[in-house]
């Protein structure tokens, strides 16, 4: 009985396969995206504009006060009725990146504030501009800080990106959704679905760790 | 080279800098002493903008510090300031950083940043430190690449707030000797110091400060000889009697 639900399930690889890229794709997309928003958000968010500073804040709060799926929900069925059609594949990217850049950006800005005022002042001091202080005395510096909870929020992100699978991307969940109507042993292919978030995401659960253990080395910038 | 005319601070309420009038002239070493909390930290921090004034006039080699029209990043350029807790770039090696500003402010080439920082970190007894990070090097070695880094600018005019106030005592006098050789070259310096032994060698002028306002300014003979307030001789007498 098992191994029969074991050879139909092996008979849908190349539905799971095609599951695992849209995840690894949607993932890394909005890693890449949000990273950049959320580092210009970061430094921004920190800078000395008062104004921009608390709308990034509202924002931020705001994503990270609501619910993932609510936010999906809200980007690809409200938009479309103010006039913005979105595939569902775009609407996952913005809902997704959206979300990470919120993250990141809090942890990007807790790095840039955890650098002592007097480093700042040294560089001030010796005649470097703003954006010269920034990259090279704040940021590498906020960076050693930020990186091993950069790369936790990396594994989240992964995780969060089931979510899209409610609008309609054939993820790896969704895959699962699909498999579990063919082959009715629902532990069996959840089980294995977990298995593919999880190969994803343990080289970053380690990485995320050994830059944890690099933290606790004196000196020297941080080298992946 | 310096000249403060009637300039006021306050940190709130608080009267930090009390009607200050006082000029330094080019080649003219400054030593600035007073007890804690009198404002002489934030005298020589105003000088390169690190902190602002609220009415007066602060002019720094011609330009007018405060002044919108004043580019006060190109004037910081001119001014070695060296920090009483050092503030080296951790992340960064005593050659890097001492060459990162010539590198990127003044858009020295490298190679030329790196000959004149290794020349400058040999001639503050550090010839053998060029790639150690400021984690591997004591407090007195960490203050002399700092003077480095500052002198790597070839500085019009350098600052001092309280440099050998966070070593060790037996590392105060390796710095103390780089600031009395920099002070022989020529350099103009406003020096926020106790060490009345370096006032005494190369300061031509002291000055006393205390409630946020200059009570007496002099020779480093007549303030330590013939100091002539009450609480000037009340202060030398706290920090001469060990």
């Amino acid at each position: 009985m098992i191994w029969q639900q074991f050879q139909s399930l092996i008979g849908s690889y190349p539905l799971a396969l095609r599951g695992l890229g849209m995840t690894v794709a949607l993932s890394l997309i909005s890693l890449v995206l949000g990273t950049l928003i959320g580092f210009a958000l970061g430094i921004l968010r920190t800078g000395g504009n008062q104004l921009i500073s608390r709308v990034i804040g509202a924002w931020v709060d705001l994503i990270r006060g609501t619910p993932f799926l609510v936010q999906i929900f809200l980007i690809f069925f409200i938009l479309p009725e103010l006039g913005i059609e979105l595939d569902a594949f775009t609407a996952g990217i913005i809902a997704l990146s959206n979300l990470a850049a919120c993250f990141i950006c809090e942890i990007v800005a807790a790095g840039i504030r955890a650098v002592p005022t007097g480093q700042v002042e040294a560089a001030l001091a010796s005649g470097l501009s703003r954006w010269q202080r920034m990259r090279q005395v704040v940021l590498p510096q906020a960076m050693r800080m930020s990186l091993p909870p950069l790369v936790g929020q990396y594994v989240l992100l992964i995780k969060d990106s089931s979510v899209v699978s409610a609008i309609g991307l054939t993820d790896l969940t969704r895959v699962g959704w699909l498999v579990v109507q063919r082959v009715p042993n629902g532990l069996l292919v959840f089980a294995i679905v977990g298995i593919g978030y999880f190969v994803v995401c343990y080289p970053l659960i380690l990485l995320a760790r050994r830059l944890e253990s690099r933290m606790g080395a004196a000196h020297g910038e941080v080298q992946l | 080279m310096i000249e403060f005319r009637g300039v006021n601070k306050w940190f709130g309420a608080l009267h930090v800098l009390k009607d200050i009038t006082l000029s330094v002239e080019p080649r003219e070493v400054v030593v600035v002493c007073g007890p804690s909390g009198s404002g002489k930290s934030t005298l020589i921090r105003c000088v390169n903008g690190l902190e602002s004034t609220r009415d007066g006039v602060l002019v720094v080699d011609g330009h007018r510090v405060g002044d919108p029209t004043t580019d006060m990043t190109e004037l910081r350029a001119e001014i070695g300031f060296v920090f009483q807790s050092f503030n080296l770039y951790p992340h960064k090696t005593a050659l890097e950083n001492v060459t990162l500003a010539p590198i990127h402010v003044r858009k020295i080439a490298r190679s030329a940043a790196e000959e004149a920082g290794r020349e400058l970190l040999a001639r503050v007894g550090l010839a053998d430190k060029f790639n150690a990070y400021p984690s591997e090097l004591s407090g007195g070695q960490q203050q002399r690449v700092a003077i480095a880094r500052c002198l790597c600018m070839r500085p019009k005019i350098m600052l001092f707030d309280e440099p050998t106030s966070a070593l060790d005592p037996e590392m105060i006098s390796e710095v103390l000797d780089v600031m009395v050789s920099v002070a022989e070259e020529g350099m103009t310096m406003m020096v926020v110091t106790h060490e009345m032994g370096f006032a005494r060698r190369v300061a031509q002028r002291v000055v006393f400060m205390d409630a946020g306002a200059i009570v007496e300014s002099g020779t480093p003979e007549e303030f330590f000889s013939n100091p002539r307030t009450d609480r000037s001789r009340a202060f030398l007498g706290k920090i001469l009697r060990h």
